[in-house]
C-alpha cells in the first residue's frame, strides 16, 4: 500500500499533476466550510467562501513555497484573507471561479440545516439574542424560532405562513446580518481554534 | 466523496473538472516541448491565444500611449494656455505697495486723499461722456472698439450715464477697462499708482501679471459706488506720468429684473415649503410623510439655487471689476491674435497650426513623464522574468 501523501506533498504535486488537489480539497473541505459557518453563521455565505477559496489555491498553488509550514496552514491563510474581505464588504466575490471557468452555484435547500448543524450556537446564543433587536421583524421572528427555540425549517414555515425556502432564506439573510454586527463590536463567533 | 453536504460534492465536480482541464494544458505543453523542431516554440496559453504579431493591437497600444501622453502633457501645463507670465515679479511690485515698503516713496501722489484729476483728463472725460450720451452708444476712448452692447439687459455706458445713486431698486453690474500709455522706464511706478488707487478706493488687486516689466494687466476689484472716482483717478495717473489713455470701455448688466424675479420666486417658494411642513406635521402614514419629505427636499434644493445665483448676483452688484493695462510708451500693445469667433481663412489656417503644435507639445511633454515610468516598470519585469526563470530551473 502506497503511503498516503501529506498535504504539502499534494499542494506540490499538484502543479503537475493537478488531480492531487482535489484530494486535498476532500480532505479538509468539510473543515473548512464549518470554519467559515462558524465565522459567518450563514450556510450560503460559508458554501461559496468555501468554494471561492478552493479556486483560489488551485488558481495559486504554484506560488506555494515548502518553508517547513503545514500545505493546509497556507490553504487557510487565504480563507482568513477571504473571510477577512467578505467581514469589511458584506459580499462574497467569485473572481478566482470564474477566472478558471468553474459554475457559481445556489446552495442546494437541503443544505442549510447540515451546514447550521456544523455550526455550535451554544457560545453565542446569548450575544445573537441581543443582536436580534437589530433585524427586520420577518427576519427577526425566522432567527427567533430557529436558533432561539430551535425548531425545524418547516415549523418555522408553517408559523410564519410561508414556504420553508422563503424561511431559509429569512433565517440566512439575518445570519449575515447578525454576523457582520457581531463581528463589528469585535464580538468572539466562536471558540474554534484557527487551523 | 465521502459527506452528506451536496455543495461540497458538487464543488468537488467543479474542482475535478478544472483540474482536467489543466492536466491537458500542461499535457500540451509537454508535446510542443518534447516535439523540438527547429521553429519557435508556441506553448499553449490560458485564455487568449496568442502567436501573430497583432499589428493592430500594437497600433491601437501607440495610440493609447500617445493620448496618455498628450493628457499628462495637457494637464501638466494646467490645462491652460497662457502665455508666460512674470507675474510673480510683478506682484512682488504690487506687494511693496500695499504692504507699505519703502517703494511708495516713488508712487506718484501718494496722499490720504483721492488725487484729484487733472483739469485735462477730467475735461476730456466729461467730454467723451457727453459725446457717448449723445451717441446713445458705447463709451470708447482711442482705437479701442466697445464690447458691449446689443445682448439684452447689458449696455455699454460712459462713466457719468450711471448715477452715483442708483436707487434700491436698480441693480446693475459694472465693468471697465481702460489701457494707459506712460513714459518710458516708468512701468514700476504705474503698477504701484494703479495698486494705491485701488486701495484708495477700498479695493484691491485681484489678478495682476506683466511682461518685461514694461507692459501688463492687472483686475481690480472697487466697490460699485467708488467705481467712477476709480477710472477718473486711473486717467490722472496717466497724466502724473506723462502718457495719456489709450482706451476706455465702460460696460453696465441691468440685473434687476433678474434680481426682482429671483426674489419673486423665491417668496414662493419658501411660502411652498412651510406649506408642506404644514401637512407633513399633520400626515398620518409613514408613506405620505416620506412623500412629503421628498417634496420639501425639492424645494430647499431650488430655495438654496436662487439664493445662491441672488448672493452672486449681490456680489457682482456690490463691487465692480476694472481691468487695467499699463504699458511703456515703445512697447508695442500686444497683438490679440486671430478672431477665435469668426476666423478668417487666414486666421483659421494660424488657428490650425497652433492647435497641431500644442498637441505635439503636450505629447512631448507626456511623454517626458512616461518614459522614465516605462524604463522602470520595464526593468522591474525583466528582474521578476529572471526570477521566475530561475525558480523553474530549481523545480
Amino acid at each position: 500500500v502506497p503511503e498516503e501523501r501529506t498535504d504539502t506533498q499534494l499542494l506540490i504535486a499538484s502543479r503537475t499533476e493537478p488531480e492531487a488537489f482535489t484530494e486535498l480539497y476532500r480532505r479538509h473541505a468539510e473543515d473548512l466550510l464549518r470554519y467559515f459557518a462558524r465565522r459567518t453563521l450563514d450556510p450560503e455565505t460559508a458554501a461559496e467562501l468555501t468554494a471561492e477559496t478552493f479556486a483560489e489555491a488551485f488558481a495559486s498553488r504554484a506560488t506555494y513555497r515548502d518553508q517547513g509550514v503545514n500545505g493546509v496552514a497556507w490553504l487557510y491563510g487565504i480563507a482568513r484573507h477571504r473571510l477577512g474581505r467578505f467581514f469589511r464588504s458584506g459580499r462574497v466575490d467569485a473572481a478566482a471561479r470564474r477566472k478558471l471557468g468553474m459554475p457559481e452555484r445556489d446552495l442546494p435547500s437541503e443544505d442549510y440545516e447540515r451546514i447550521e448543524d456544523l455550526i455550535d450556537f451554544t457560545p453565542i446564543r446569548e450575544a445573537l439574542a441581543e443582536a436580534l433587536e437589530t433585524l427586520s421583524p420577518d427576519q427577526r421572528e425566522a432567527m427567533r424560532l430557529r436558533v432561539i427555540d430551535g425548531l425545524g425549517y418547516a415549523e418555522v414555515a408553517e408559523r410564519l405562513e410561508c414556504t420553508e425556502q422563503n424561511a431559509r432564506q429569512r433565517v440566512s439573510r439575518g445570519l449575515k446580518k447578525l454576523a457582520l454586527l457581531l463581528q463589528e463590536r469585535g464580538m468572539q463567533l466562536t471558540t474554534e481554534v484557527e487551523a | 466523496m465521502n459527506t452528506e453536504i451536496r455543495s461540497l460534492q458538487l464543488l468537488d465536480d467543479d474542482l475535478q473538472a478544472v483540474a482536467a482541464r489543466e492536466r491537458d494544458r500542461l499535457a500540451s505543453i509537454d508535446r510542443a516541448l518534447d516535439a523540438g523542431s527547429g521553429g519557435p516554440r508556441r506553448l499553449p496559453r490560458r485564455g487568449r491565444g496568442g502567436g501573430n504579431r497583432n499589428w493592430g493591437g500594437m497600433a491601437a497600444a501607440l495610440v493609447v500611449v500617445l493620448v496618455l501622453a498628450g493628457g499628462i502633457g495637457v494637464l501638466s501645463q494646467g490645462g491652460g494656455d497662457d502665455s508666460a507670465d512674470s507675474g510673480g515679479q510683478f506682484r512682488e511690485v504690487a506687494d511693496a505697495v500695499s504692504g507699505g515698503g519703502g517703494s511708495q516713496a516713488e508712487l506718484p501722489a501718494p496722499t490720504a486723499a483721492p488725487p484729484p484729476a487733472t483739469d485735462r483728463d477730467r475735461a476730456a472725460f466729461e467730454a467723451n461722456t457727453s459725446e457717448e450720451a449723445a451717441l446713445g452708444a458705447q463709451y470708447s476712448v482711442g482705437d479701442q472698439a466697445g464690447t458691449a452692447g446689443g445682448s439684452s439687459g447689458r449696455t455699454s455706458q460712459g462713466i457719468g450715464a450711471v448715477p452715483a445713486d442708483q436707487g434700491d431698486l436698480t441693480k446693475i453690474i459694472r465693468d471697465g477697462r481702460i489701457g494707459i500709455v506712460i513714459a518710458d522706464g516708468s512701468f514700476s511706478k504705474g503698477v504701484a499708482g494703479v495698486t494705491q488707487i485701488a486701495r484708495r478706493n477700498g479695493g484691491f488687486v485681484l489678478e495682476s501679471s506683466s511682461r518685461d516689466e514694461r507692459s501688463g494687466a492687472l483686475t481690480l476689484r472697487i466697490p460699485a459706488k467708488r467705481f467712477d472716482d476709480t477710472m477718473l483717478a486711473l486717467r490722472a495717473l496717466s497724466g502724473q506720468l506723462e502718457g495719456e489713455v489709450e482706451f476706455q470701455d465702460i460696460t453696465g448688466q441691468d440685473v434687476t429684473a433678474e434680481f426682482i424675479d429671483l426674489g419673486a420666486r423665491l417668496d414662493i417658494l419658501q411660502d411652498r415649503r412651510e406649506l408642506l411642513r404644514d401637512i407633513q406635521a399633520e400626515a398620518t402614514s409613514s408613506s405620505e410623510i416620506l412623500r412629503l419629505a421628498a417634496l420639501i427636499d425639492d424645494v430647499t434644493l431650488q430655495i438654496e439655487n436662487i439664493q445662491g445665483r441672488l448672493n452672486f448676483l449681490k456680489d457682482q452688484v456690490a463691487e465692480a471689476t476694472i481691468k487695467v493695462e499699463v504699458r511703456e510708451r515703445d512697447v508695442q500693445r500686444e497683438d490679440p491674435g486671430p478672431d477665435t469667433e469668426n476666423p478668417s481663412i487666414a486666421d483659421s489656417f494660424e488657428l490650425a497650426v497652433q492647435g497641431f503644435l500644442r498637441i505635439v507639445g503636450a505629447i512631448v511633454i507626456g511623454l517626458g513623464y512616461l518614459i522614465p515610468l516605462g524604463v522602470i516598470a520595464l526593468l522591474v519585469w525583466g528582474v521578476l522574468t529572471l526570477v521566475r526563470r530561475r525558480d523553474r530551473g530549481a523545480n
